[in-house]
């Protein structure tokens, strides 16, 4: 008697966890993950939604969710301003030198780390680890009075050369993952054939580090891109970035929303594209490990 | 005949010496030499000369004539130290890191626990719409909340008007009270920061195995005990290390106060990073911005150290 109701009692339990979940909570769950997803995504779609709208729209007591008459004029004023062609430019040619070096410097590293037991080497990891915490507005006033006393604020090599540590890092400890994945016996076929080490890394290290190459240059090139306040503080503003353009275009009152929003857009695009590329290594890069199920 | 004597020696050096060698080539050091070069002149030499300048006075004339400043040993700490709006400069920067660290990490793990529960098109919703989040620039989020809460034509103030009944919120400034602008400022970080950590820890959720859940079901365990017996001690050291994360980058809050009040914050809205920055480049003050420099890596240093233990632990720094 008692047998077949615990028996039920127990598929019933499985059920409740396993395929046949009830339904009517999943038509719950999904109202609020659908509910949540929205109220995420809202201030994005405001972003576009304002970047889109006439002045007379902007400013209204009655805001509209979409733009009621959509234009490009808050895109062209934001092209337009002084300063953004110029800002663009830099901020192009910043982030593919600072992207470039950290890649040939942090290859060699990772190859370094990976490869080799030598003495400092845990340190090594230490530091690369933590230094991609340090707040670097710490550093920013040290690092200040050295290049200014080298001529070298308002100036696009100043700046270079200081986002290599917010690139070198991380691309670092991610090459280093992928290079210990890649097996030693590859290593060492390759020089029973009669490779010499740098022919071994050239040949079978450097074309199979290829992905975590571009998820590195791409990470890279997010970070530099998104950097505003070290630029902000050592150039003027002919030599700054888009992001740094971005942020002096703000007042505490009367802001003109609309082509600061267009701007946004502008400048978020790049990053938000090449995000969605490499999403999966970021957030792996950062915790990896730290599942083994 | 040498060959006969020899044969165990022979064969011990040959195993012994390629080890040996390796062990002394120059190959890694050369390797490791720019970055070690790069790290020396960007962290190393910085932090060196931060704190030298922390211990120095500069008069306004060492800053026109480049001069060295003197040595004047502990003032700029006693000075901040016996300062009570540094205190409240510290105390701020913790209460909110603290609050920003706890709400947002519950919330990734309540998302998290969400994913799991609805329908995959539901899933990628969600995963779609915190990409865009987590894709944006921590400048531009700011920028689109600090219009969200504009005072004249913002669209929070415009819903709770038309919301909750019997408040009028026209013209409503957000950042004239300080507990609403931080208020502002931590849902924004709190924001930003959900969709890193719910992707993080849906990822260490699918890690464990359904049929362990399943099991703890038979043998009677409601939900709450599946989660605290078999899901947390799966999880807990993904936990731990976003939230180490977590406690590092809202203690190093800049951005979204010196932003959301347009690179001019009030003394209401600094945090430790922007207290020191001020001090250097608005104040010119380099000597008590390296000293409040100083401490707040400092503060930070134990946490740090944490994060790479855990790494370490872990065997994923090995």
């Amino acid at each position: 008697m008692a047998a077949p109701d615990a028996a039920a009692a127990r598929t019933r339990r499985v059920q409740a966890v396993g395929v046949g979940r009830r339904r009517s909570a999943t038509v719950l769950w999904n109202l609020v993950g659908l509910g949540f997803a929205l109220v995420m995504v809202f201030p994005v779609y405001w972003m576009l939604s304002t970047a889109f709208k006439p002045a007379n729209e902007v400013q209204t007591f009655t805001p509209h969710l979409v733009p009621q008459h959509p234009t490009l004029d808050n895109f062209r004023s934001a092209l337009h301003a002084p300063n953004f062609v110029t800002d663009l430019k830099n901020s192009l040619i910043i982030t593919l030198f600072s992207v470039l070096a950290g890649l040939v410097v942090g290859f060699l590293g990772a190859l370094a780390i990976a490869r080799f037991r030598f003495y400092g080497r845990k340190a090594m990891i230490a530091v690369i680890l933590v230094v991609q915490m340090v707040p670097f507005t710490a550093l920013l006033i040290p690092l200040y009075k050295t290049l200014n006393g080298v001529h070298w604020t308002n100036s696009l090599v100043g700046v270079t050369v200081t986002y290599l540590i917010l690139v070198l890092p991380y691309t670092v400890w991610m090459l280093r993952g992928f290079i210990v994945n890649i097996p030693k016996e590859l290593d060492e076929a390759a020089l029973v054939d009669g490779c010499n080490r740098a022919q071994t890394f050239y040949r079978i290290i450097l074309p199979l580090t290829g992905p975590g190459l571009v998820a590195a240059a791409v990470y890279g090139f997010i970070q530099t891109w998104n950097e505003f306040i070290i630029i902000n503080t050592l150039n003027d503003p002919a030599h700054w970035n888009l992001m740094a353009f971005l942020a002096s275009n703000q007042t505490l009152r009367g802001t003109t929303w609309g082509p600061l929003m267009a701007g946004a857009t502008i400048t978020s695009l790049p990053v938000v594209v090449f995000f969605l590329i490499i999403q999966r290594n970021i957030a792996t890069g950062l915790t990896a490990g730290a599942v083994k199920g | 005949m040498h060959a006969v004597r020899t044969p165990p020696r022979v064969a011990d050096g040959l195993s012994a010496a390629p080890a040996r060698r390796r062990r002394r080539e120059p190959t890694p050091y050369l390797l490791i030499l720019p970055t070690l070069l790069v790290l020396a002149g960007l962290l190393a030499f910085p932090l060196a000369y931060m704190t030298e300048l922390s211990f120095k006075r500069l008069t306004l004339r060492d800053l026109f004539t480049g001069g060295a400043g003197s040595w004047v040993g502990v003032a700029n700490y006693s000075k901040i130290l016996h300062d009570p709006f540094f205190w409240t400069v510290v105390v701020r920067t913790i209460a909110v890191a603290a609050i920003c660290v706890v709400v947002s990490v519950l919330s990734g793990l309540l998302v998290a626990l969400l994913m799991q529960r609805v329908s995959g098109w539901v899933r990628v919703c969600m995963i779609v719409s915190m990409m865009l989040v987590w894709a944006l620039p921590q400048l531009v989020a700011t920028q689109v909340f600090t219009w969200l809460v504009d005072t004249d034509w913002g669209v929070l103030n415009w819903l709770i008007d038309k919301v909750v009944p019997g408040v009028d919120f026209t013209n409503h400034s957000w950042f004239i009270d300080l507990w609403q602008g931080w208020s502002v400022i931590i849902a924004l970080v709190v924001w930003g920061a959900v969709p890193f950590l719910a992707i993080s820890l849906y990822a260490g959720l699918t890690q464990v195995p359904r049929e362990l859940q399943e099991a703890a079901v038979v043998d009677g365990a409601g939900p709450w005990a599946v989660f605290r017996s078999v899901t947390w001690p799966i999880l807990r050291p993904l936990v731990v290390i976003v939230t180490t994360l977590s406690v590092i980058w809202d203690m190093g809050l800049f951005t979204q106060p010196y932003i959301a009040r347009a690179s001019k914050p009030e003394l209401d809205y600094y945090s430790l990073a922007i207290y020191a920055y001020q001090e250097a480049f608005a104040k010119s003050n380099y000597n008590t911005g390296s000293a409040i420099a100083v401490l707040t890596v400092l503060l930070m240093i134990g946490v740090m150290a944490l994060y790479a233990r855990q790494m370490f632990k872990i065997g994923d720094a090995d």
